[in-house]
């Protein structure tokens, strides 16, 4: 069924696969989630990330193809719903991609269900003046829906070749190949140069046919159950519940157990340690690898056996939502919530995000569009949102006390977040731009996309997260050495104690903290475990230690997002907020003399 | 520009934040009234002429432009006036 019409045999484009200087660079260009990631894969042999929702291209992607005989470069793009006026950051990529060097070639790739959006792109790349070639793919979901295309009516009027592809099972992606060969540029009038929205519209109206619709499908009735408030909150509940026993329970603590307890508790420390006292004679180095804080004992087993897990689980539970469609759909919900915090509801996005893991939500408040939005988000990210890890800690020392503690922390959380957030929605210069999303097709995902797509981001939580990992256990094992740490220690003690009437050594539980939150967590667990805690004192330090500073790795990605003067006015923003939240807690729940 | 000359304005054209769910009708204009809104609804295709259909007006309003899905606010709804004499369900 994949069809490729080709007007005319043209020997004069067949020089397009000539001897030249360097490969032909072919740019694949279109709206946003319509599969260019799908087709560069295929094409390529290389993943690029794949996801249901629009924007999960932000930067460009290349990779080499072979056509015919011969090599090309491959060039991902980020989606383009316009080439004119003012453009978001991701489309301007894209726009100067385009118009550069680095493109000889268009591959234009149109969902065919919106086929008029797609041609309305088109009229925008004419001026561009490169050879093109349009896919149109999802062709299945589109006859699916009573969407028919004369393809070759089309291809005719444009004068260049257009295909039919179903980019995910690869069909129509050979001929996509063999039509690269006959690409040239499109012959429109100048009225569709002048208005394209108009021209579109027109040409979709000529060349599409719309049939009656068959009957509601199971996607489309799963799409109503979740944006239809009776039955998407108490779906809500059921997902995040589900969420919640697969990350929280089966990765944070089965397989945490197996790695941190097993693998490194049993083999790997003890032979690390064992090796280095043999073969390292100095004192100070044999620290550095294997002590307190050394760089294996601690920095390389908290990444590995404690983290890893959580976020793997995660990233399969995440992608899966992803793929599904599912995701934006939150958006509706929250979208008055965060209104006025002087976001709009695509900021539920990385709050959503943030519950895998804070550093990798910073960095996708990138989606947001004004620097307000941006800052705004990141600070809520620091103050409140729990990490996955922080998440199955609280769980583990409050669900032991009772519900009503767990109820609690959130509760004030929650509260302090929309307060902050409120108060800089009002304070902060800037604008918040209007809530307008497209929301995805409800797909059931697939099983192999999932798999590439957890596989690429351990492999970028290795390359990234890791080393971030060590640089700040070297930092803790500097502090120690120089007796910083137990300074800071003494120093913290009249707030730990006075103000939020804790035991002193709290206070070191804090600076761990800052290194992981929930390695500050683990630590105040295993002094409840002691019995030195009360339920009073558990909810405190758990409330301040969530509110608290982010931990190392996600301060030094707001460092590298927005700059260290505006990371350091959050820290210095963040500390005494969560500490005064903590105190006036404390002493609220001692006025109403509750004991949880 | 102040309105889309390329469409003549309807007597009936409603602000799409008042209608029904159900209701379909077709663009008749965008109004300008946000610097970028306009632009940004054009890029999804919510232009004049294009037919939606209201699928849901709570919490915010989410319509059917071509076969696309979309969710907006209020403030937005009330900037795309739709025409819904022509066609009526």
């Amino acid at each position: 069924m994949a069809c490729c019409t080709v007007p005319t045999p043209d020997p004069v484009m067949s020089d397009v696969l000539t001897v030249r200087a360097r490969p032909l660079r072919v740019a694949l260009v279109g709206n946003p989630n319509v599969g260019k990631s799908v087709i560069f894969g295929h094409l390529t042999g290389r993943y690029a990330t794949v996801s249901n929702f629009p924007g999960t291209t932000v930067g460009i992607t290349r990779g080499r193809a072979l056509v015919g005989a011969e090599v090309c470069d491959i060039v991902d793009t980020p989606g383009v719903n316009t080439l004119q006026g003012t453009v978001s950051e991701d489309e301007a990529i894209t726009r100067r991609l385009l118009q550069g060097e680095q493109a000889d070639l268009i591959v234009q790739v149109v969902d065919t269900r919106n086929l008029r959006r797609g041609l309305m792109l088109t009229a925008q790349l004419v001026p561009i003046g490169k050879p093109m070639v349009l896919a149109l793919n999802m062709i299945d979901e589109a006859r699916a829906h009573g969407v028919d295309v004369d393809s070759g009516g089309l291809a005719a009027r444009l004068g260049i070749p257009v295909v039919e592809t179903v980019a995910v099972e690869g069909r129509g992606l050979e001929a996509l190949r063999g039509a690269l060969a006959a690409a040239r540029v499109p012959q429109v009038p100048i009225e569709a140069v002048r208005d394209p929205l108009r021209w579109g519209h027109e040409m979709a109206t000529r060349f599409r046919r719309i049939h009656a619709r068959p009957s509601a499908r199971f996607e489309e009735w799963v799409g109503r159950a979740v944006r239809e408030p009776v039955t998407a909150i108490p779906l809500l509940a059921v997902v995040l519940y589900a969420v919640y026993v697969f990350v929280g329970v089966f990765g944070a603590q089965t397989l945490v157990a197996l790695l941190e307890g097993g693998l490194f508790g049993r083999y790997i420390n003890p032979a690390a340690i064992a090796l280095s006292e043999r073969f390292l004679p100095w004192l100070w180095l044999r620290d550095l690898l294997v002590g307190q804080y050394g760089l294996i004992t601690m920095g390389l087993t908290y990444a590995i056996a404690i983290v890893l897990p959580v976020v793997t689980t995660f990233f399969l539970a995440f992608g899966f939502l992803e793929d599904s469609g599912y995701l934006p759909r939150l958006a509706i919900f929250s979208d008055r919530t965060f209104r006025a915090m002087g976001l709009n509801g695509r900021a539920v996005l990385p709050m959503v995000l943030g519950l895998g893991c804070d550093t990798m939500a910073t960095m996708t408040t990138r989606i947001l569009t004004t620097p307000k939005e941006r800052l705004i988000a990141i600070v809520l990210l620091a103050l409140g949102i729990p990490c996955s890890a922080q998440l199955a800690t609280i769980m583990g020392i409050l669900g032991g006390i009772s519900f009503w503690a767990v109820l609690t922390l959130f509760g004030v959380v929650l509260l302090q977040m929309f307060l902050v957030g409120y108060i800089a929605g009002r304070i902060l210069p800037g604008d918040r731009s209007d809530f307008i999303l497209e929301l995805p097709p409800i797909r059931m995902p697939r099983l192999r996309n999932l798999l590439i797509k957890t596989r690429m981001r351990i492999w970028w939580y290795l390359g990234e997260a890791v080393p971030l990992f060590l640089v700040g256990t070297l930092l803790l094992y500097g502090l120690d050495r120089t007796g910083g740490l137990a300074w800071i220690i003494v120093a913290l003690r009249p707030v730990v104690t006075g103000m939020l009437g804790l035991p002193a050594d709290v206070a070191q539980v804090f600076v761990m903290g800052f290194l992981r939150r929930d390695y500050g967590a683990a630590g105040l667990f295993q002094l409840a475990q002691h019995g030195r805690l009360t339920g009073v004192q558990a909810v405190v330090a758990l409330t301040v230690m969530t509110l608290f500073v982010p931990c190392i790795a996600n301060f030094l990605m707001i460092v590298k997002e927005r700059g260290l003067r505006v990371a350091t006015a959050i820290l210095a923003f963040i500390t005494p907020v969560a500490v005064l939240t903590g105190a006036a807690l404390n002493h609220a729940l001692q006025f109403l003399r509750v004991t949880f | 520009m102040p309105s889309n000359s390329s469409v003549s304005r309807s007597e009936s054209a409603r602000r799409l934040s008042v209608l029904d769910a159900g209701t379909v009708g077709r663009v008749a204009r965008v109004l300008r009234d946000e610097p970028g809104r306009a632009e940004r609804l054009a890029a999804l295709g919510v232009t004049p002429g294009a037919y939606i259909r209201v699928l849901q007006t709570f919490p915010g309003v989410i319509f059917e432009c071509d076969l696309t899905h979309i969710a907006v606010e209020p403030a937005v709804a009330a900037a795309i006036l739709v025409d819904t004499t022509e066609v009526r369900r």
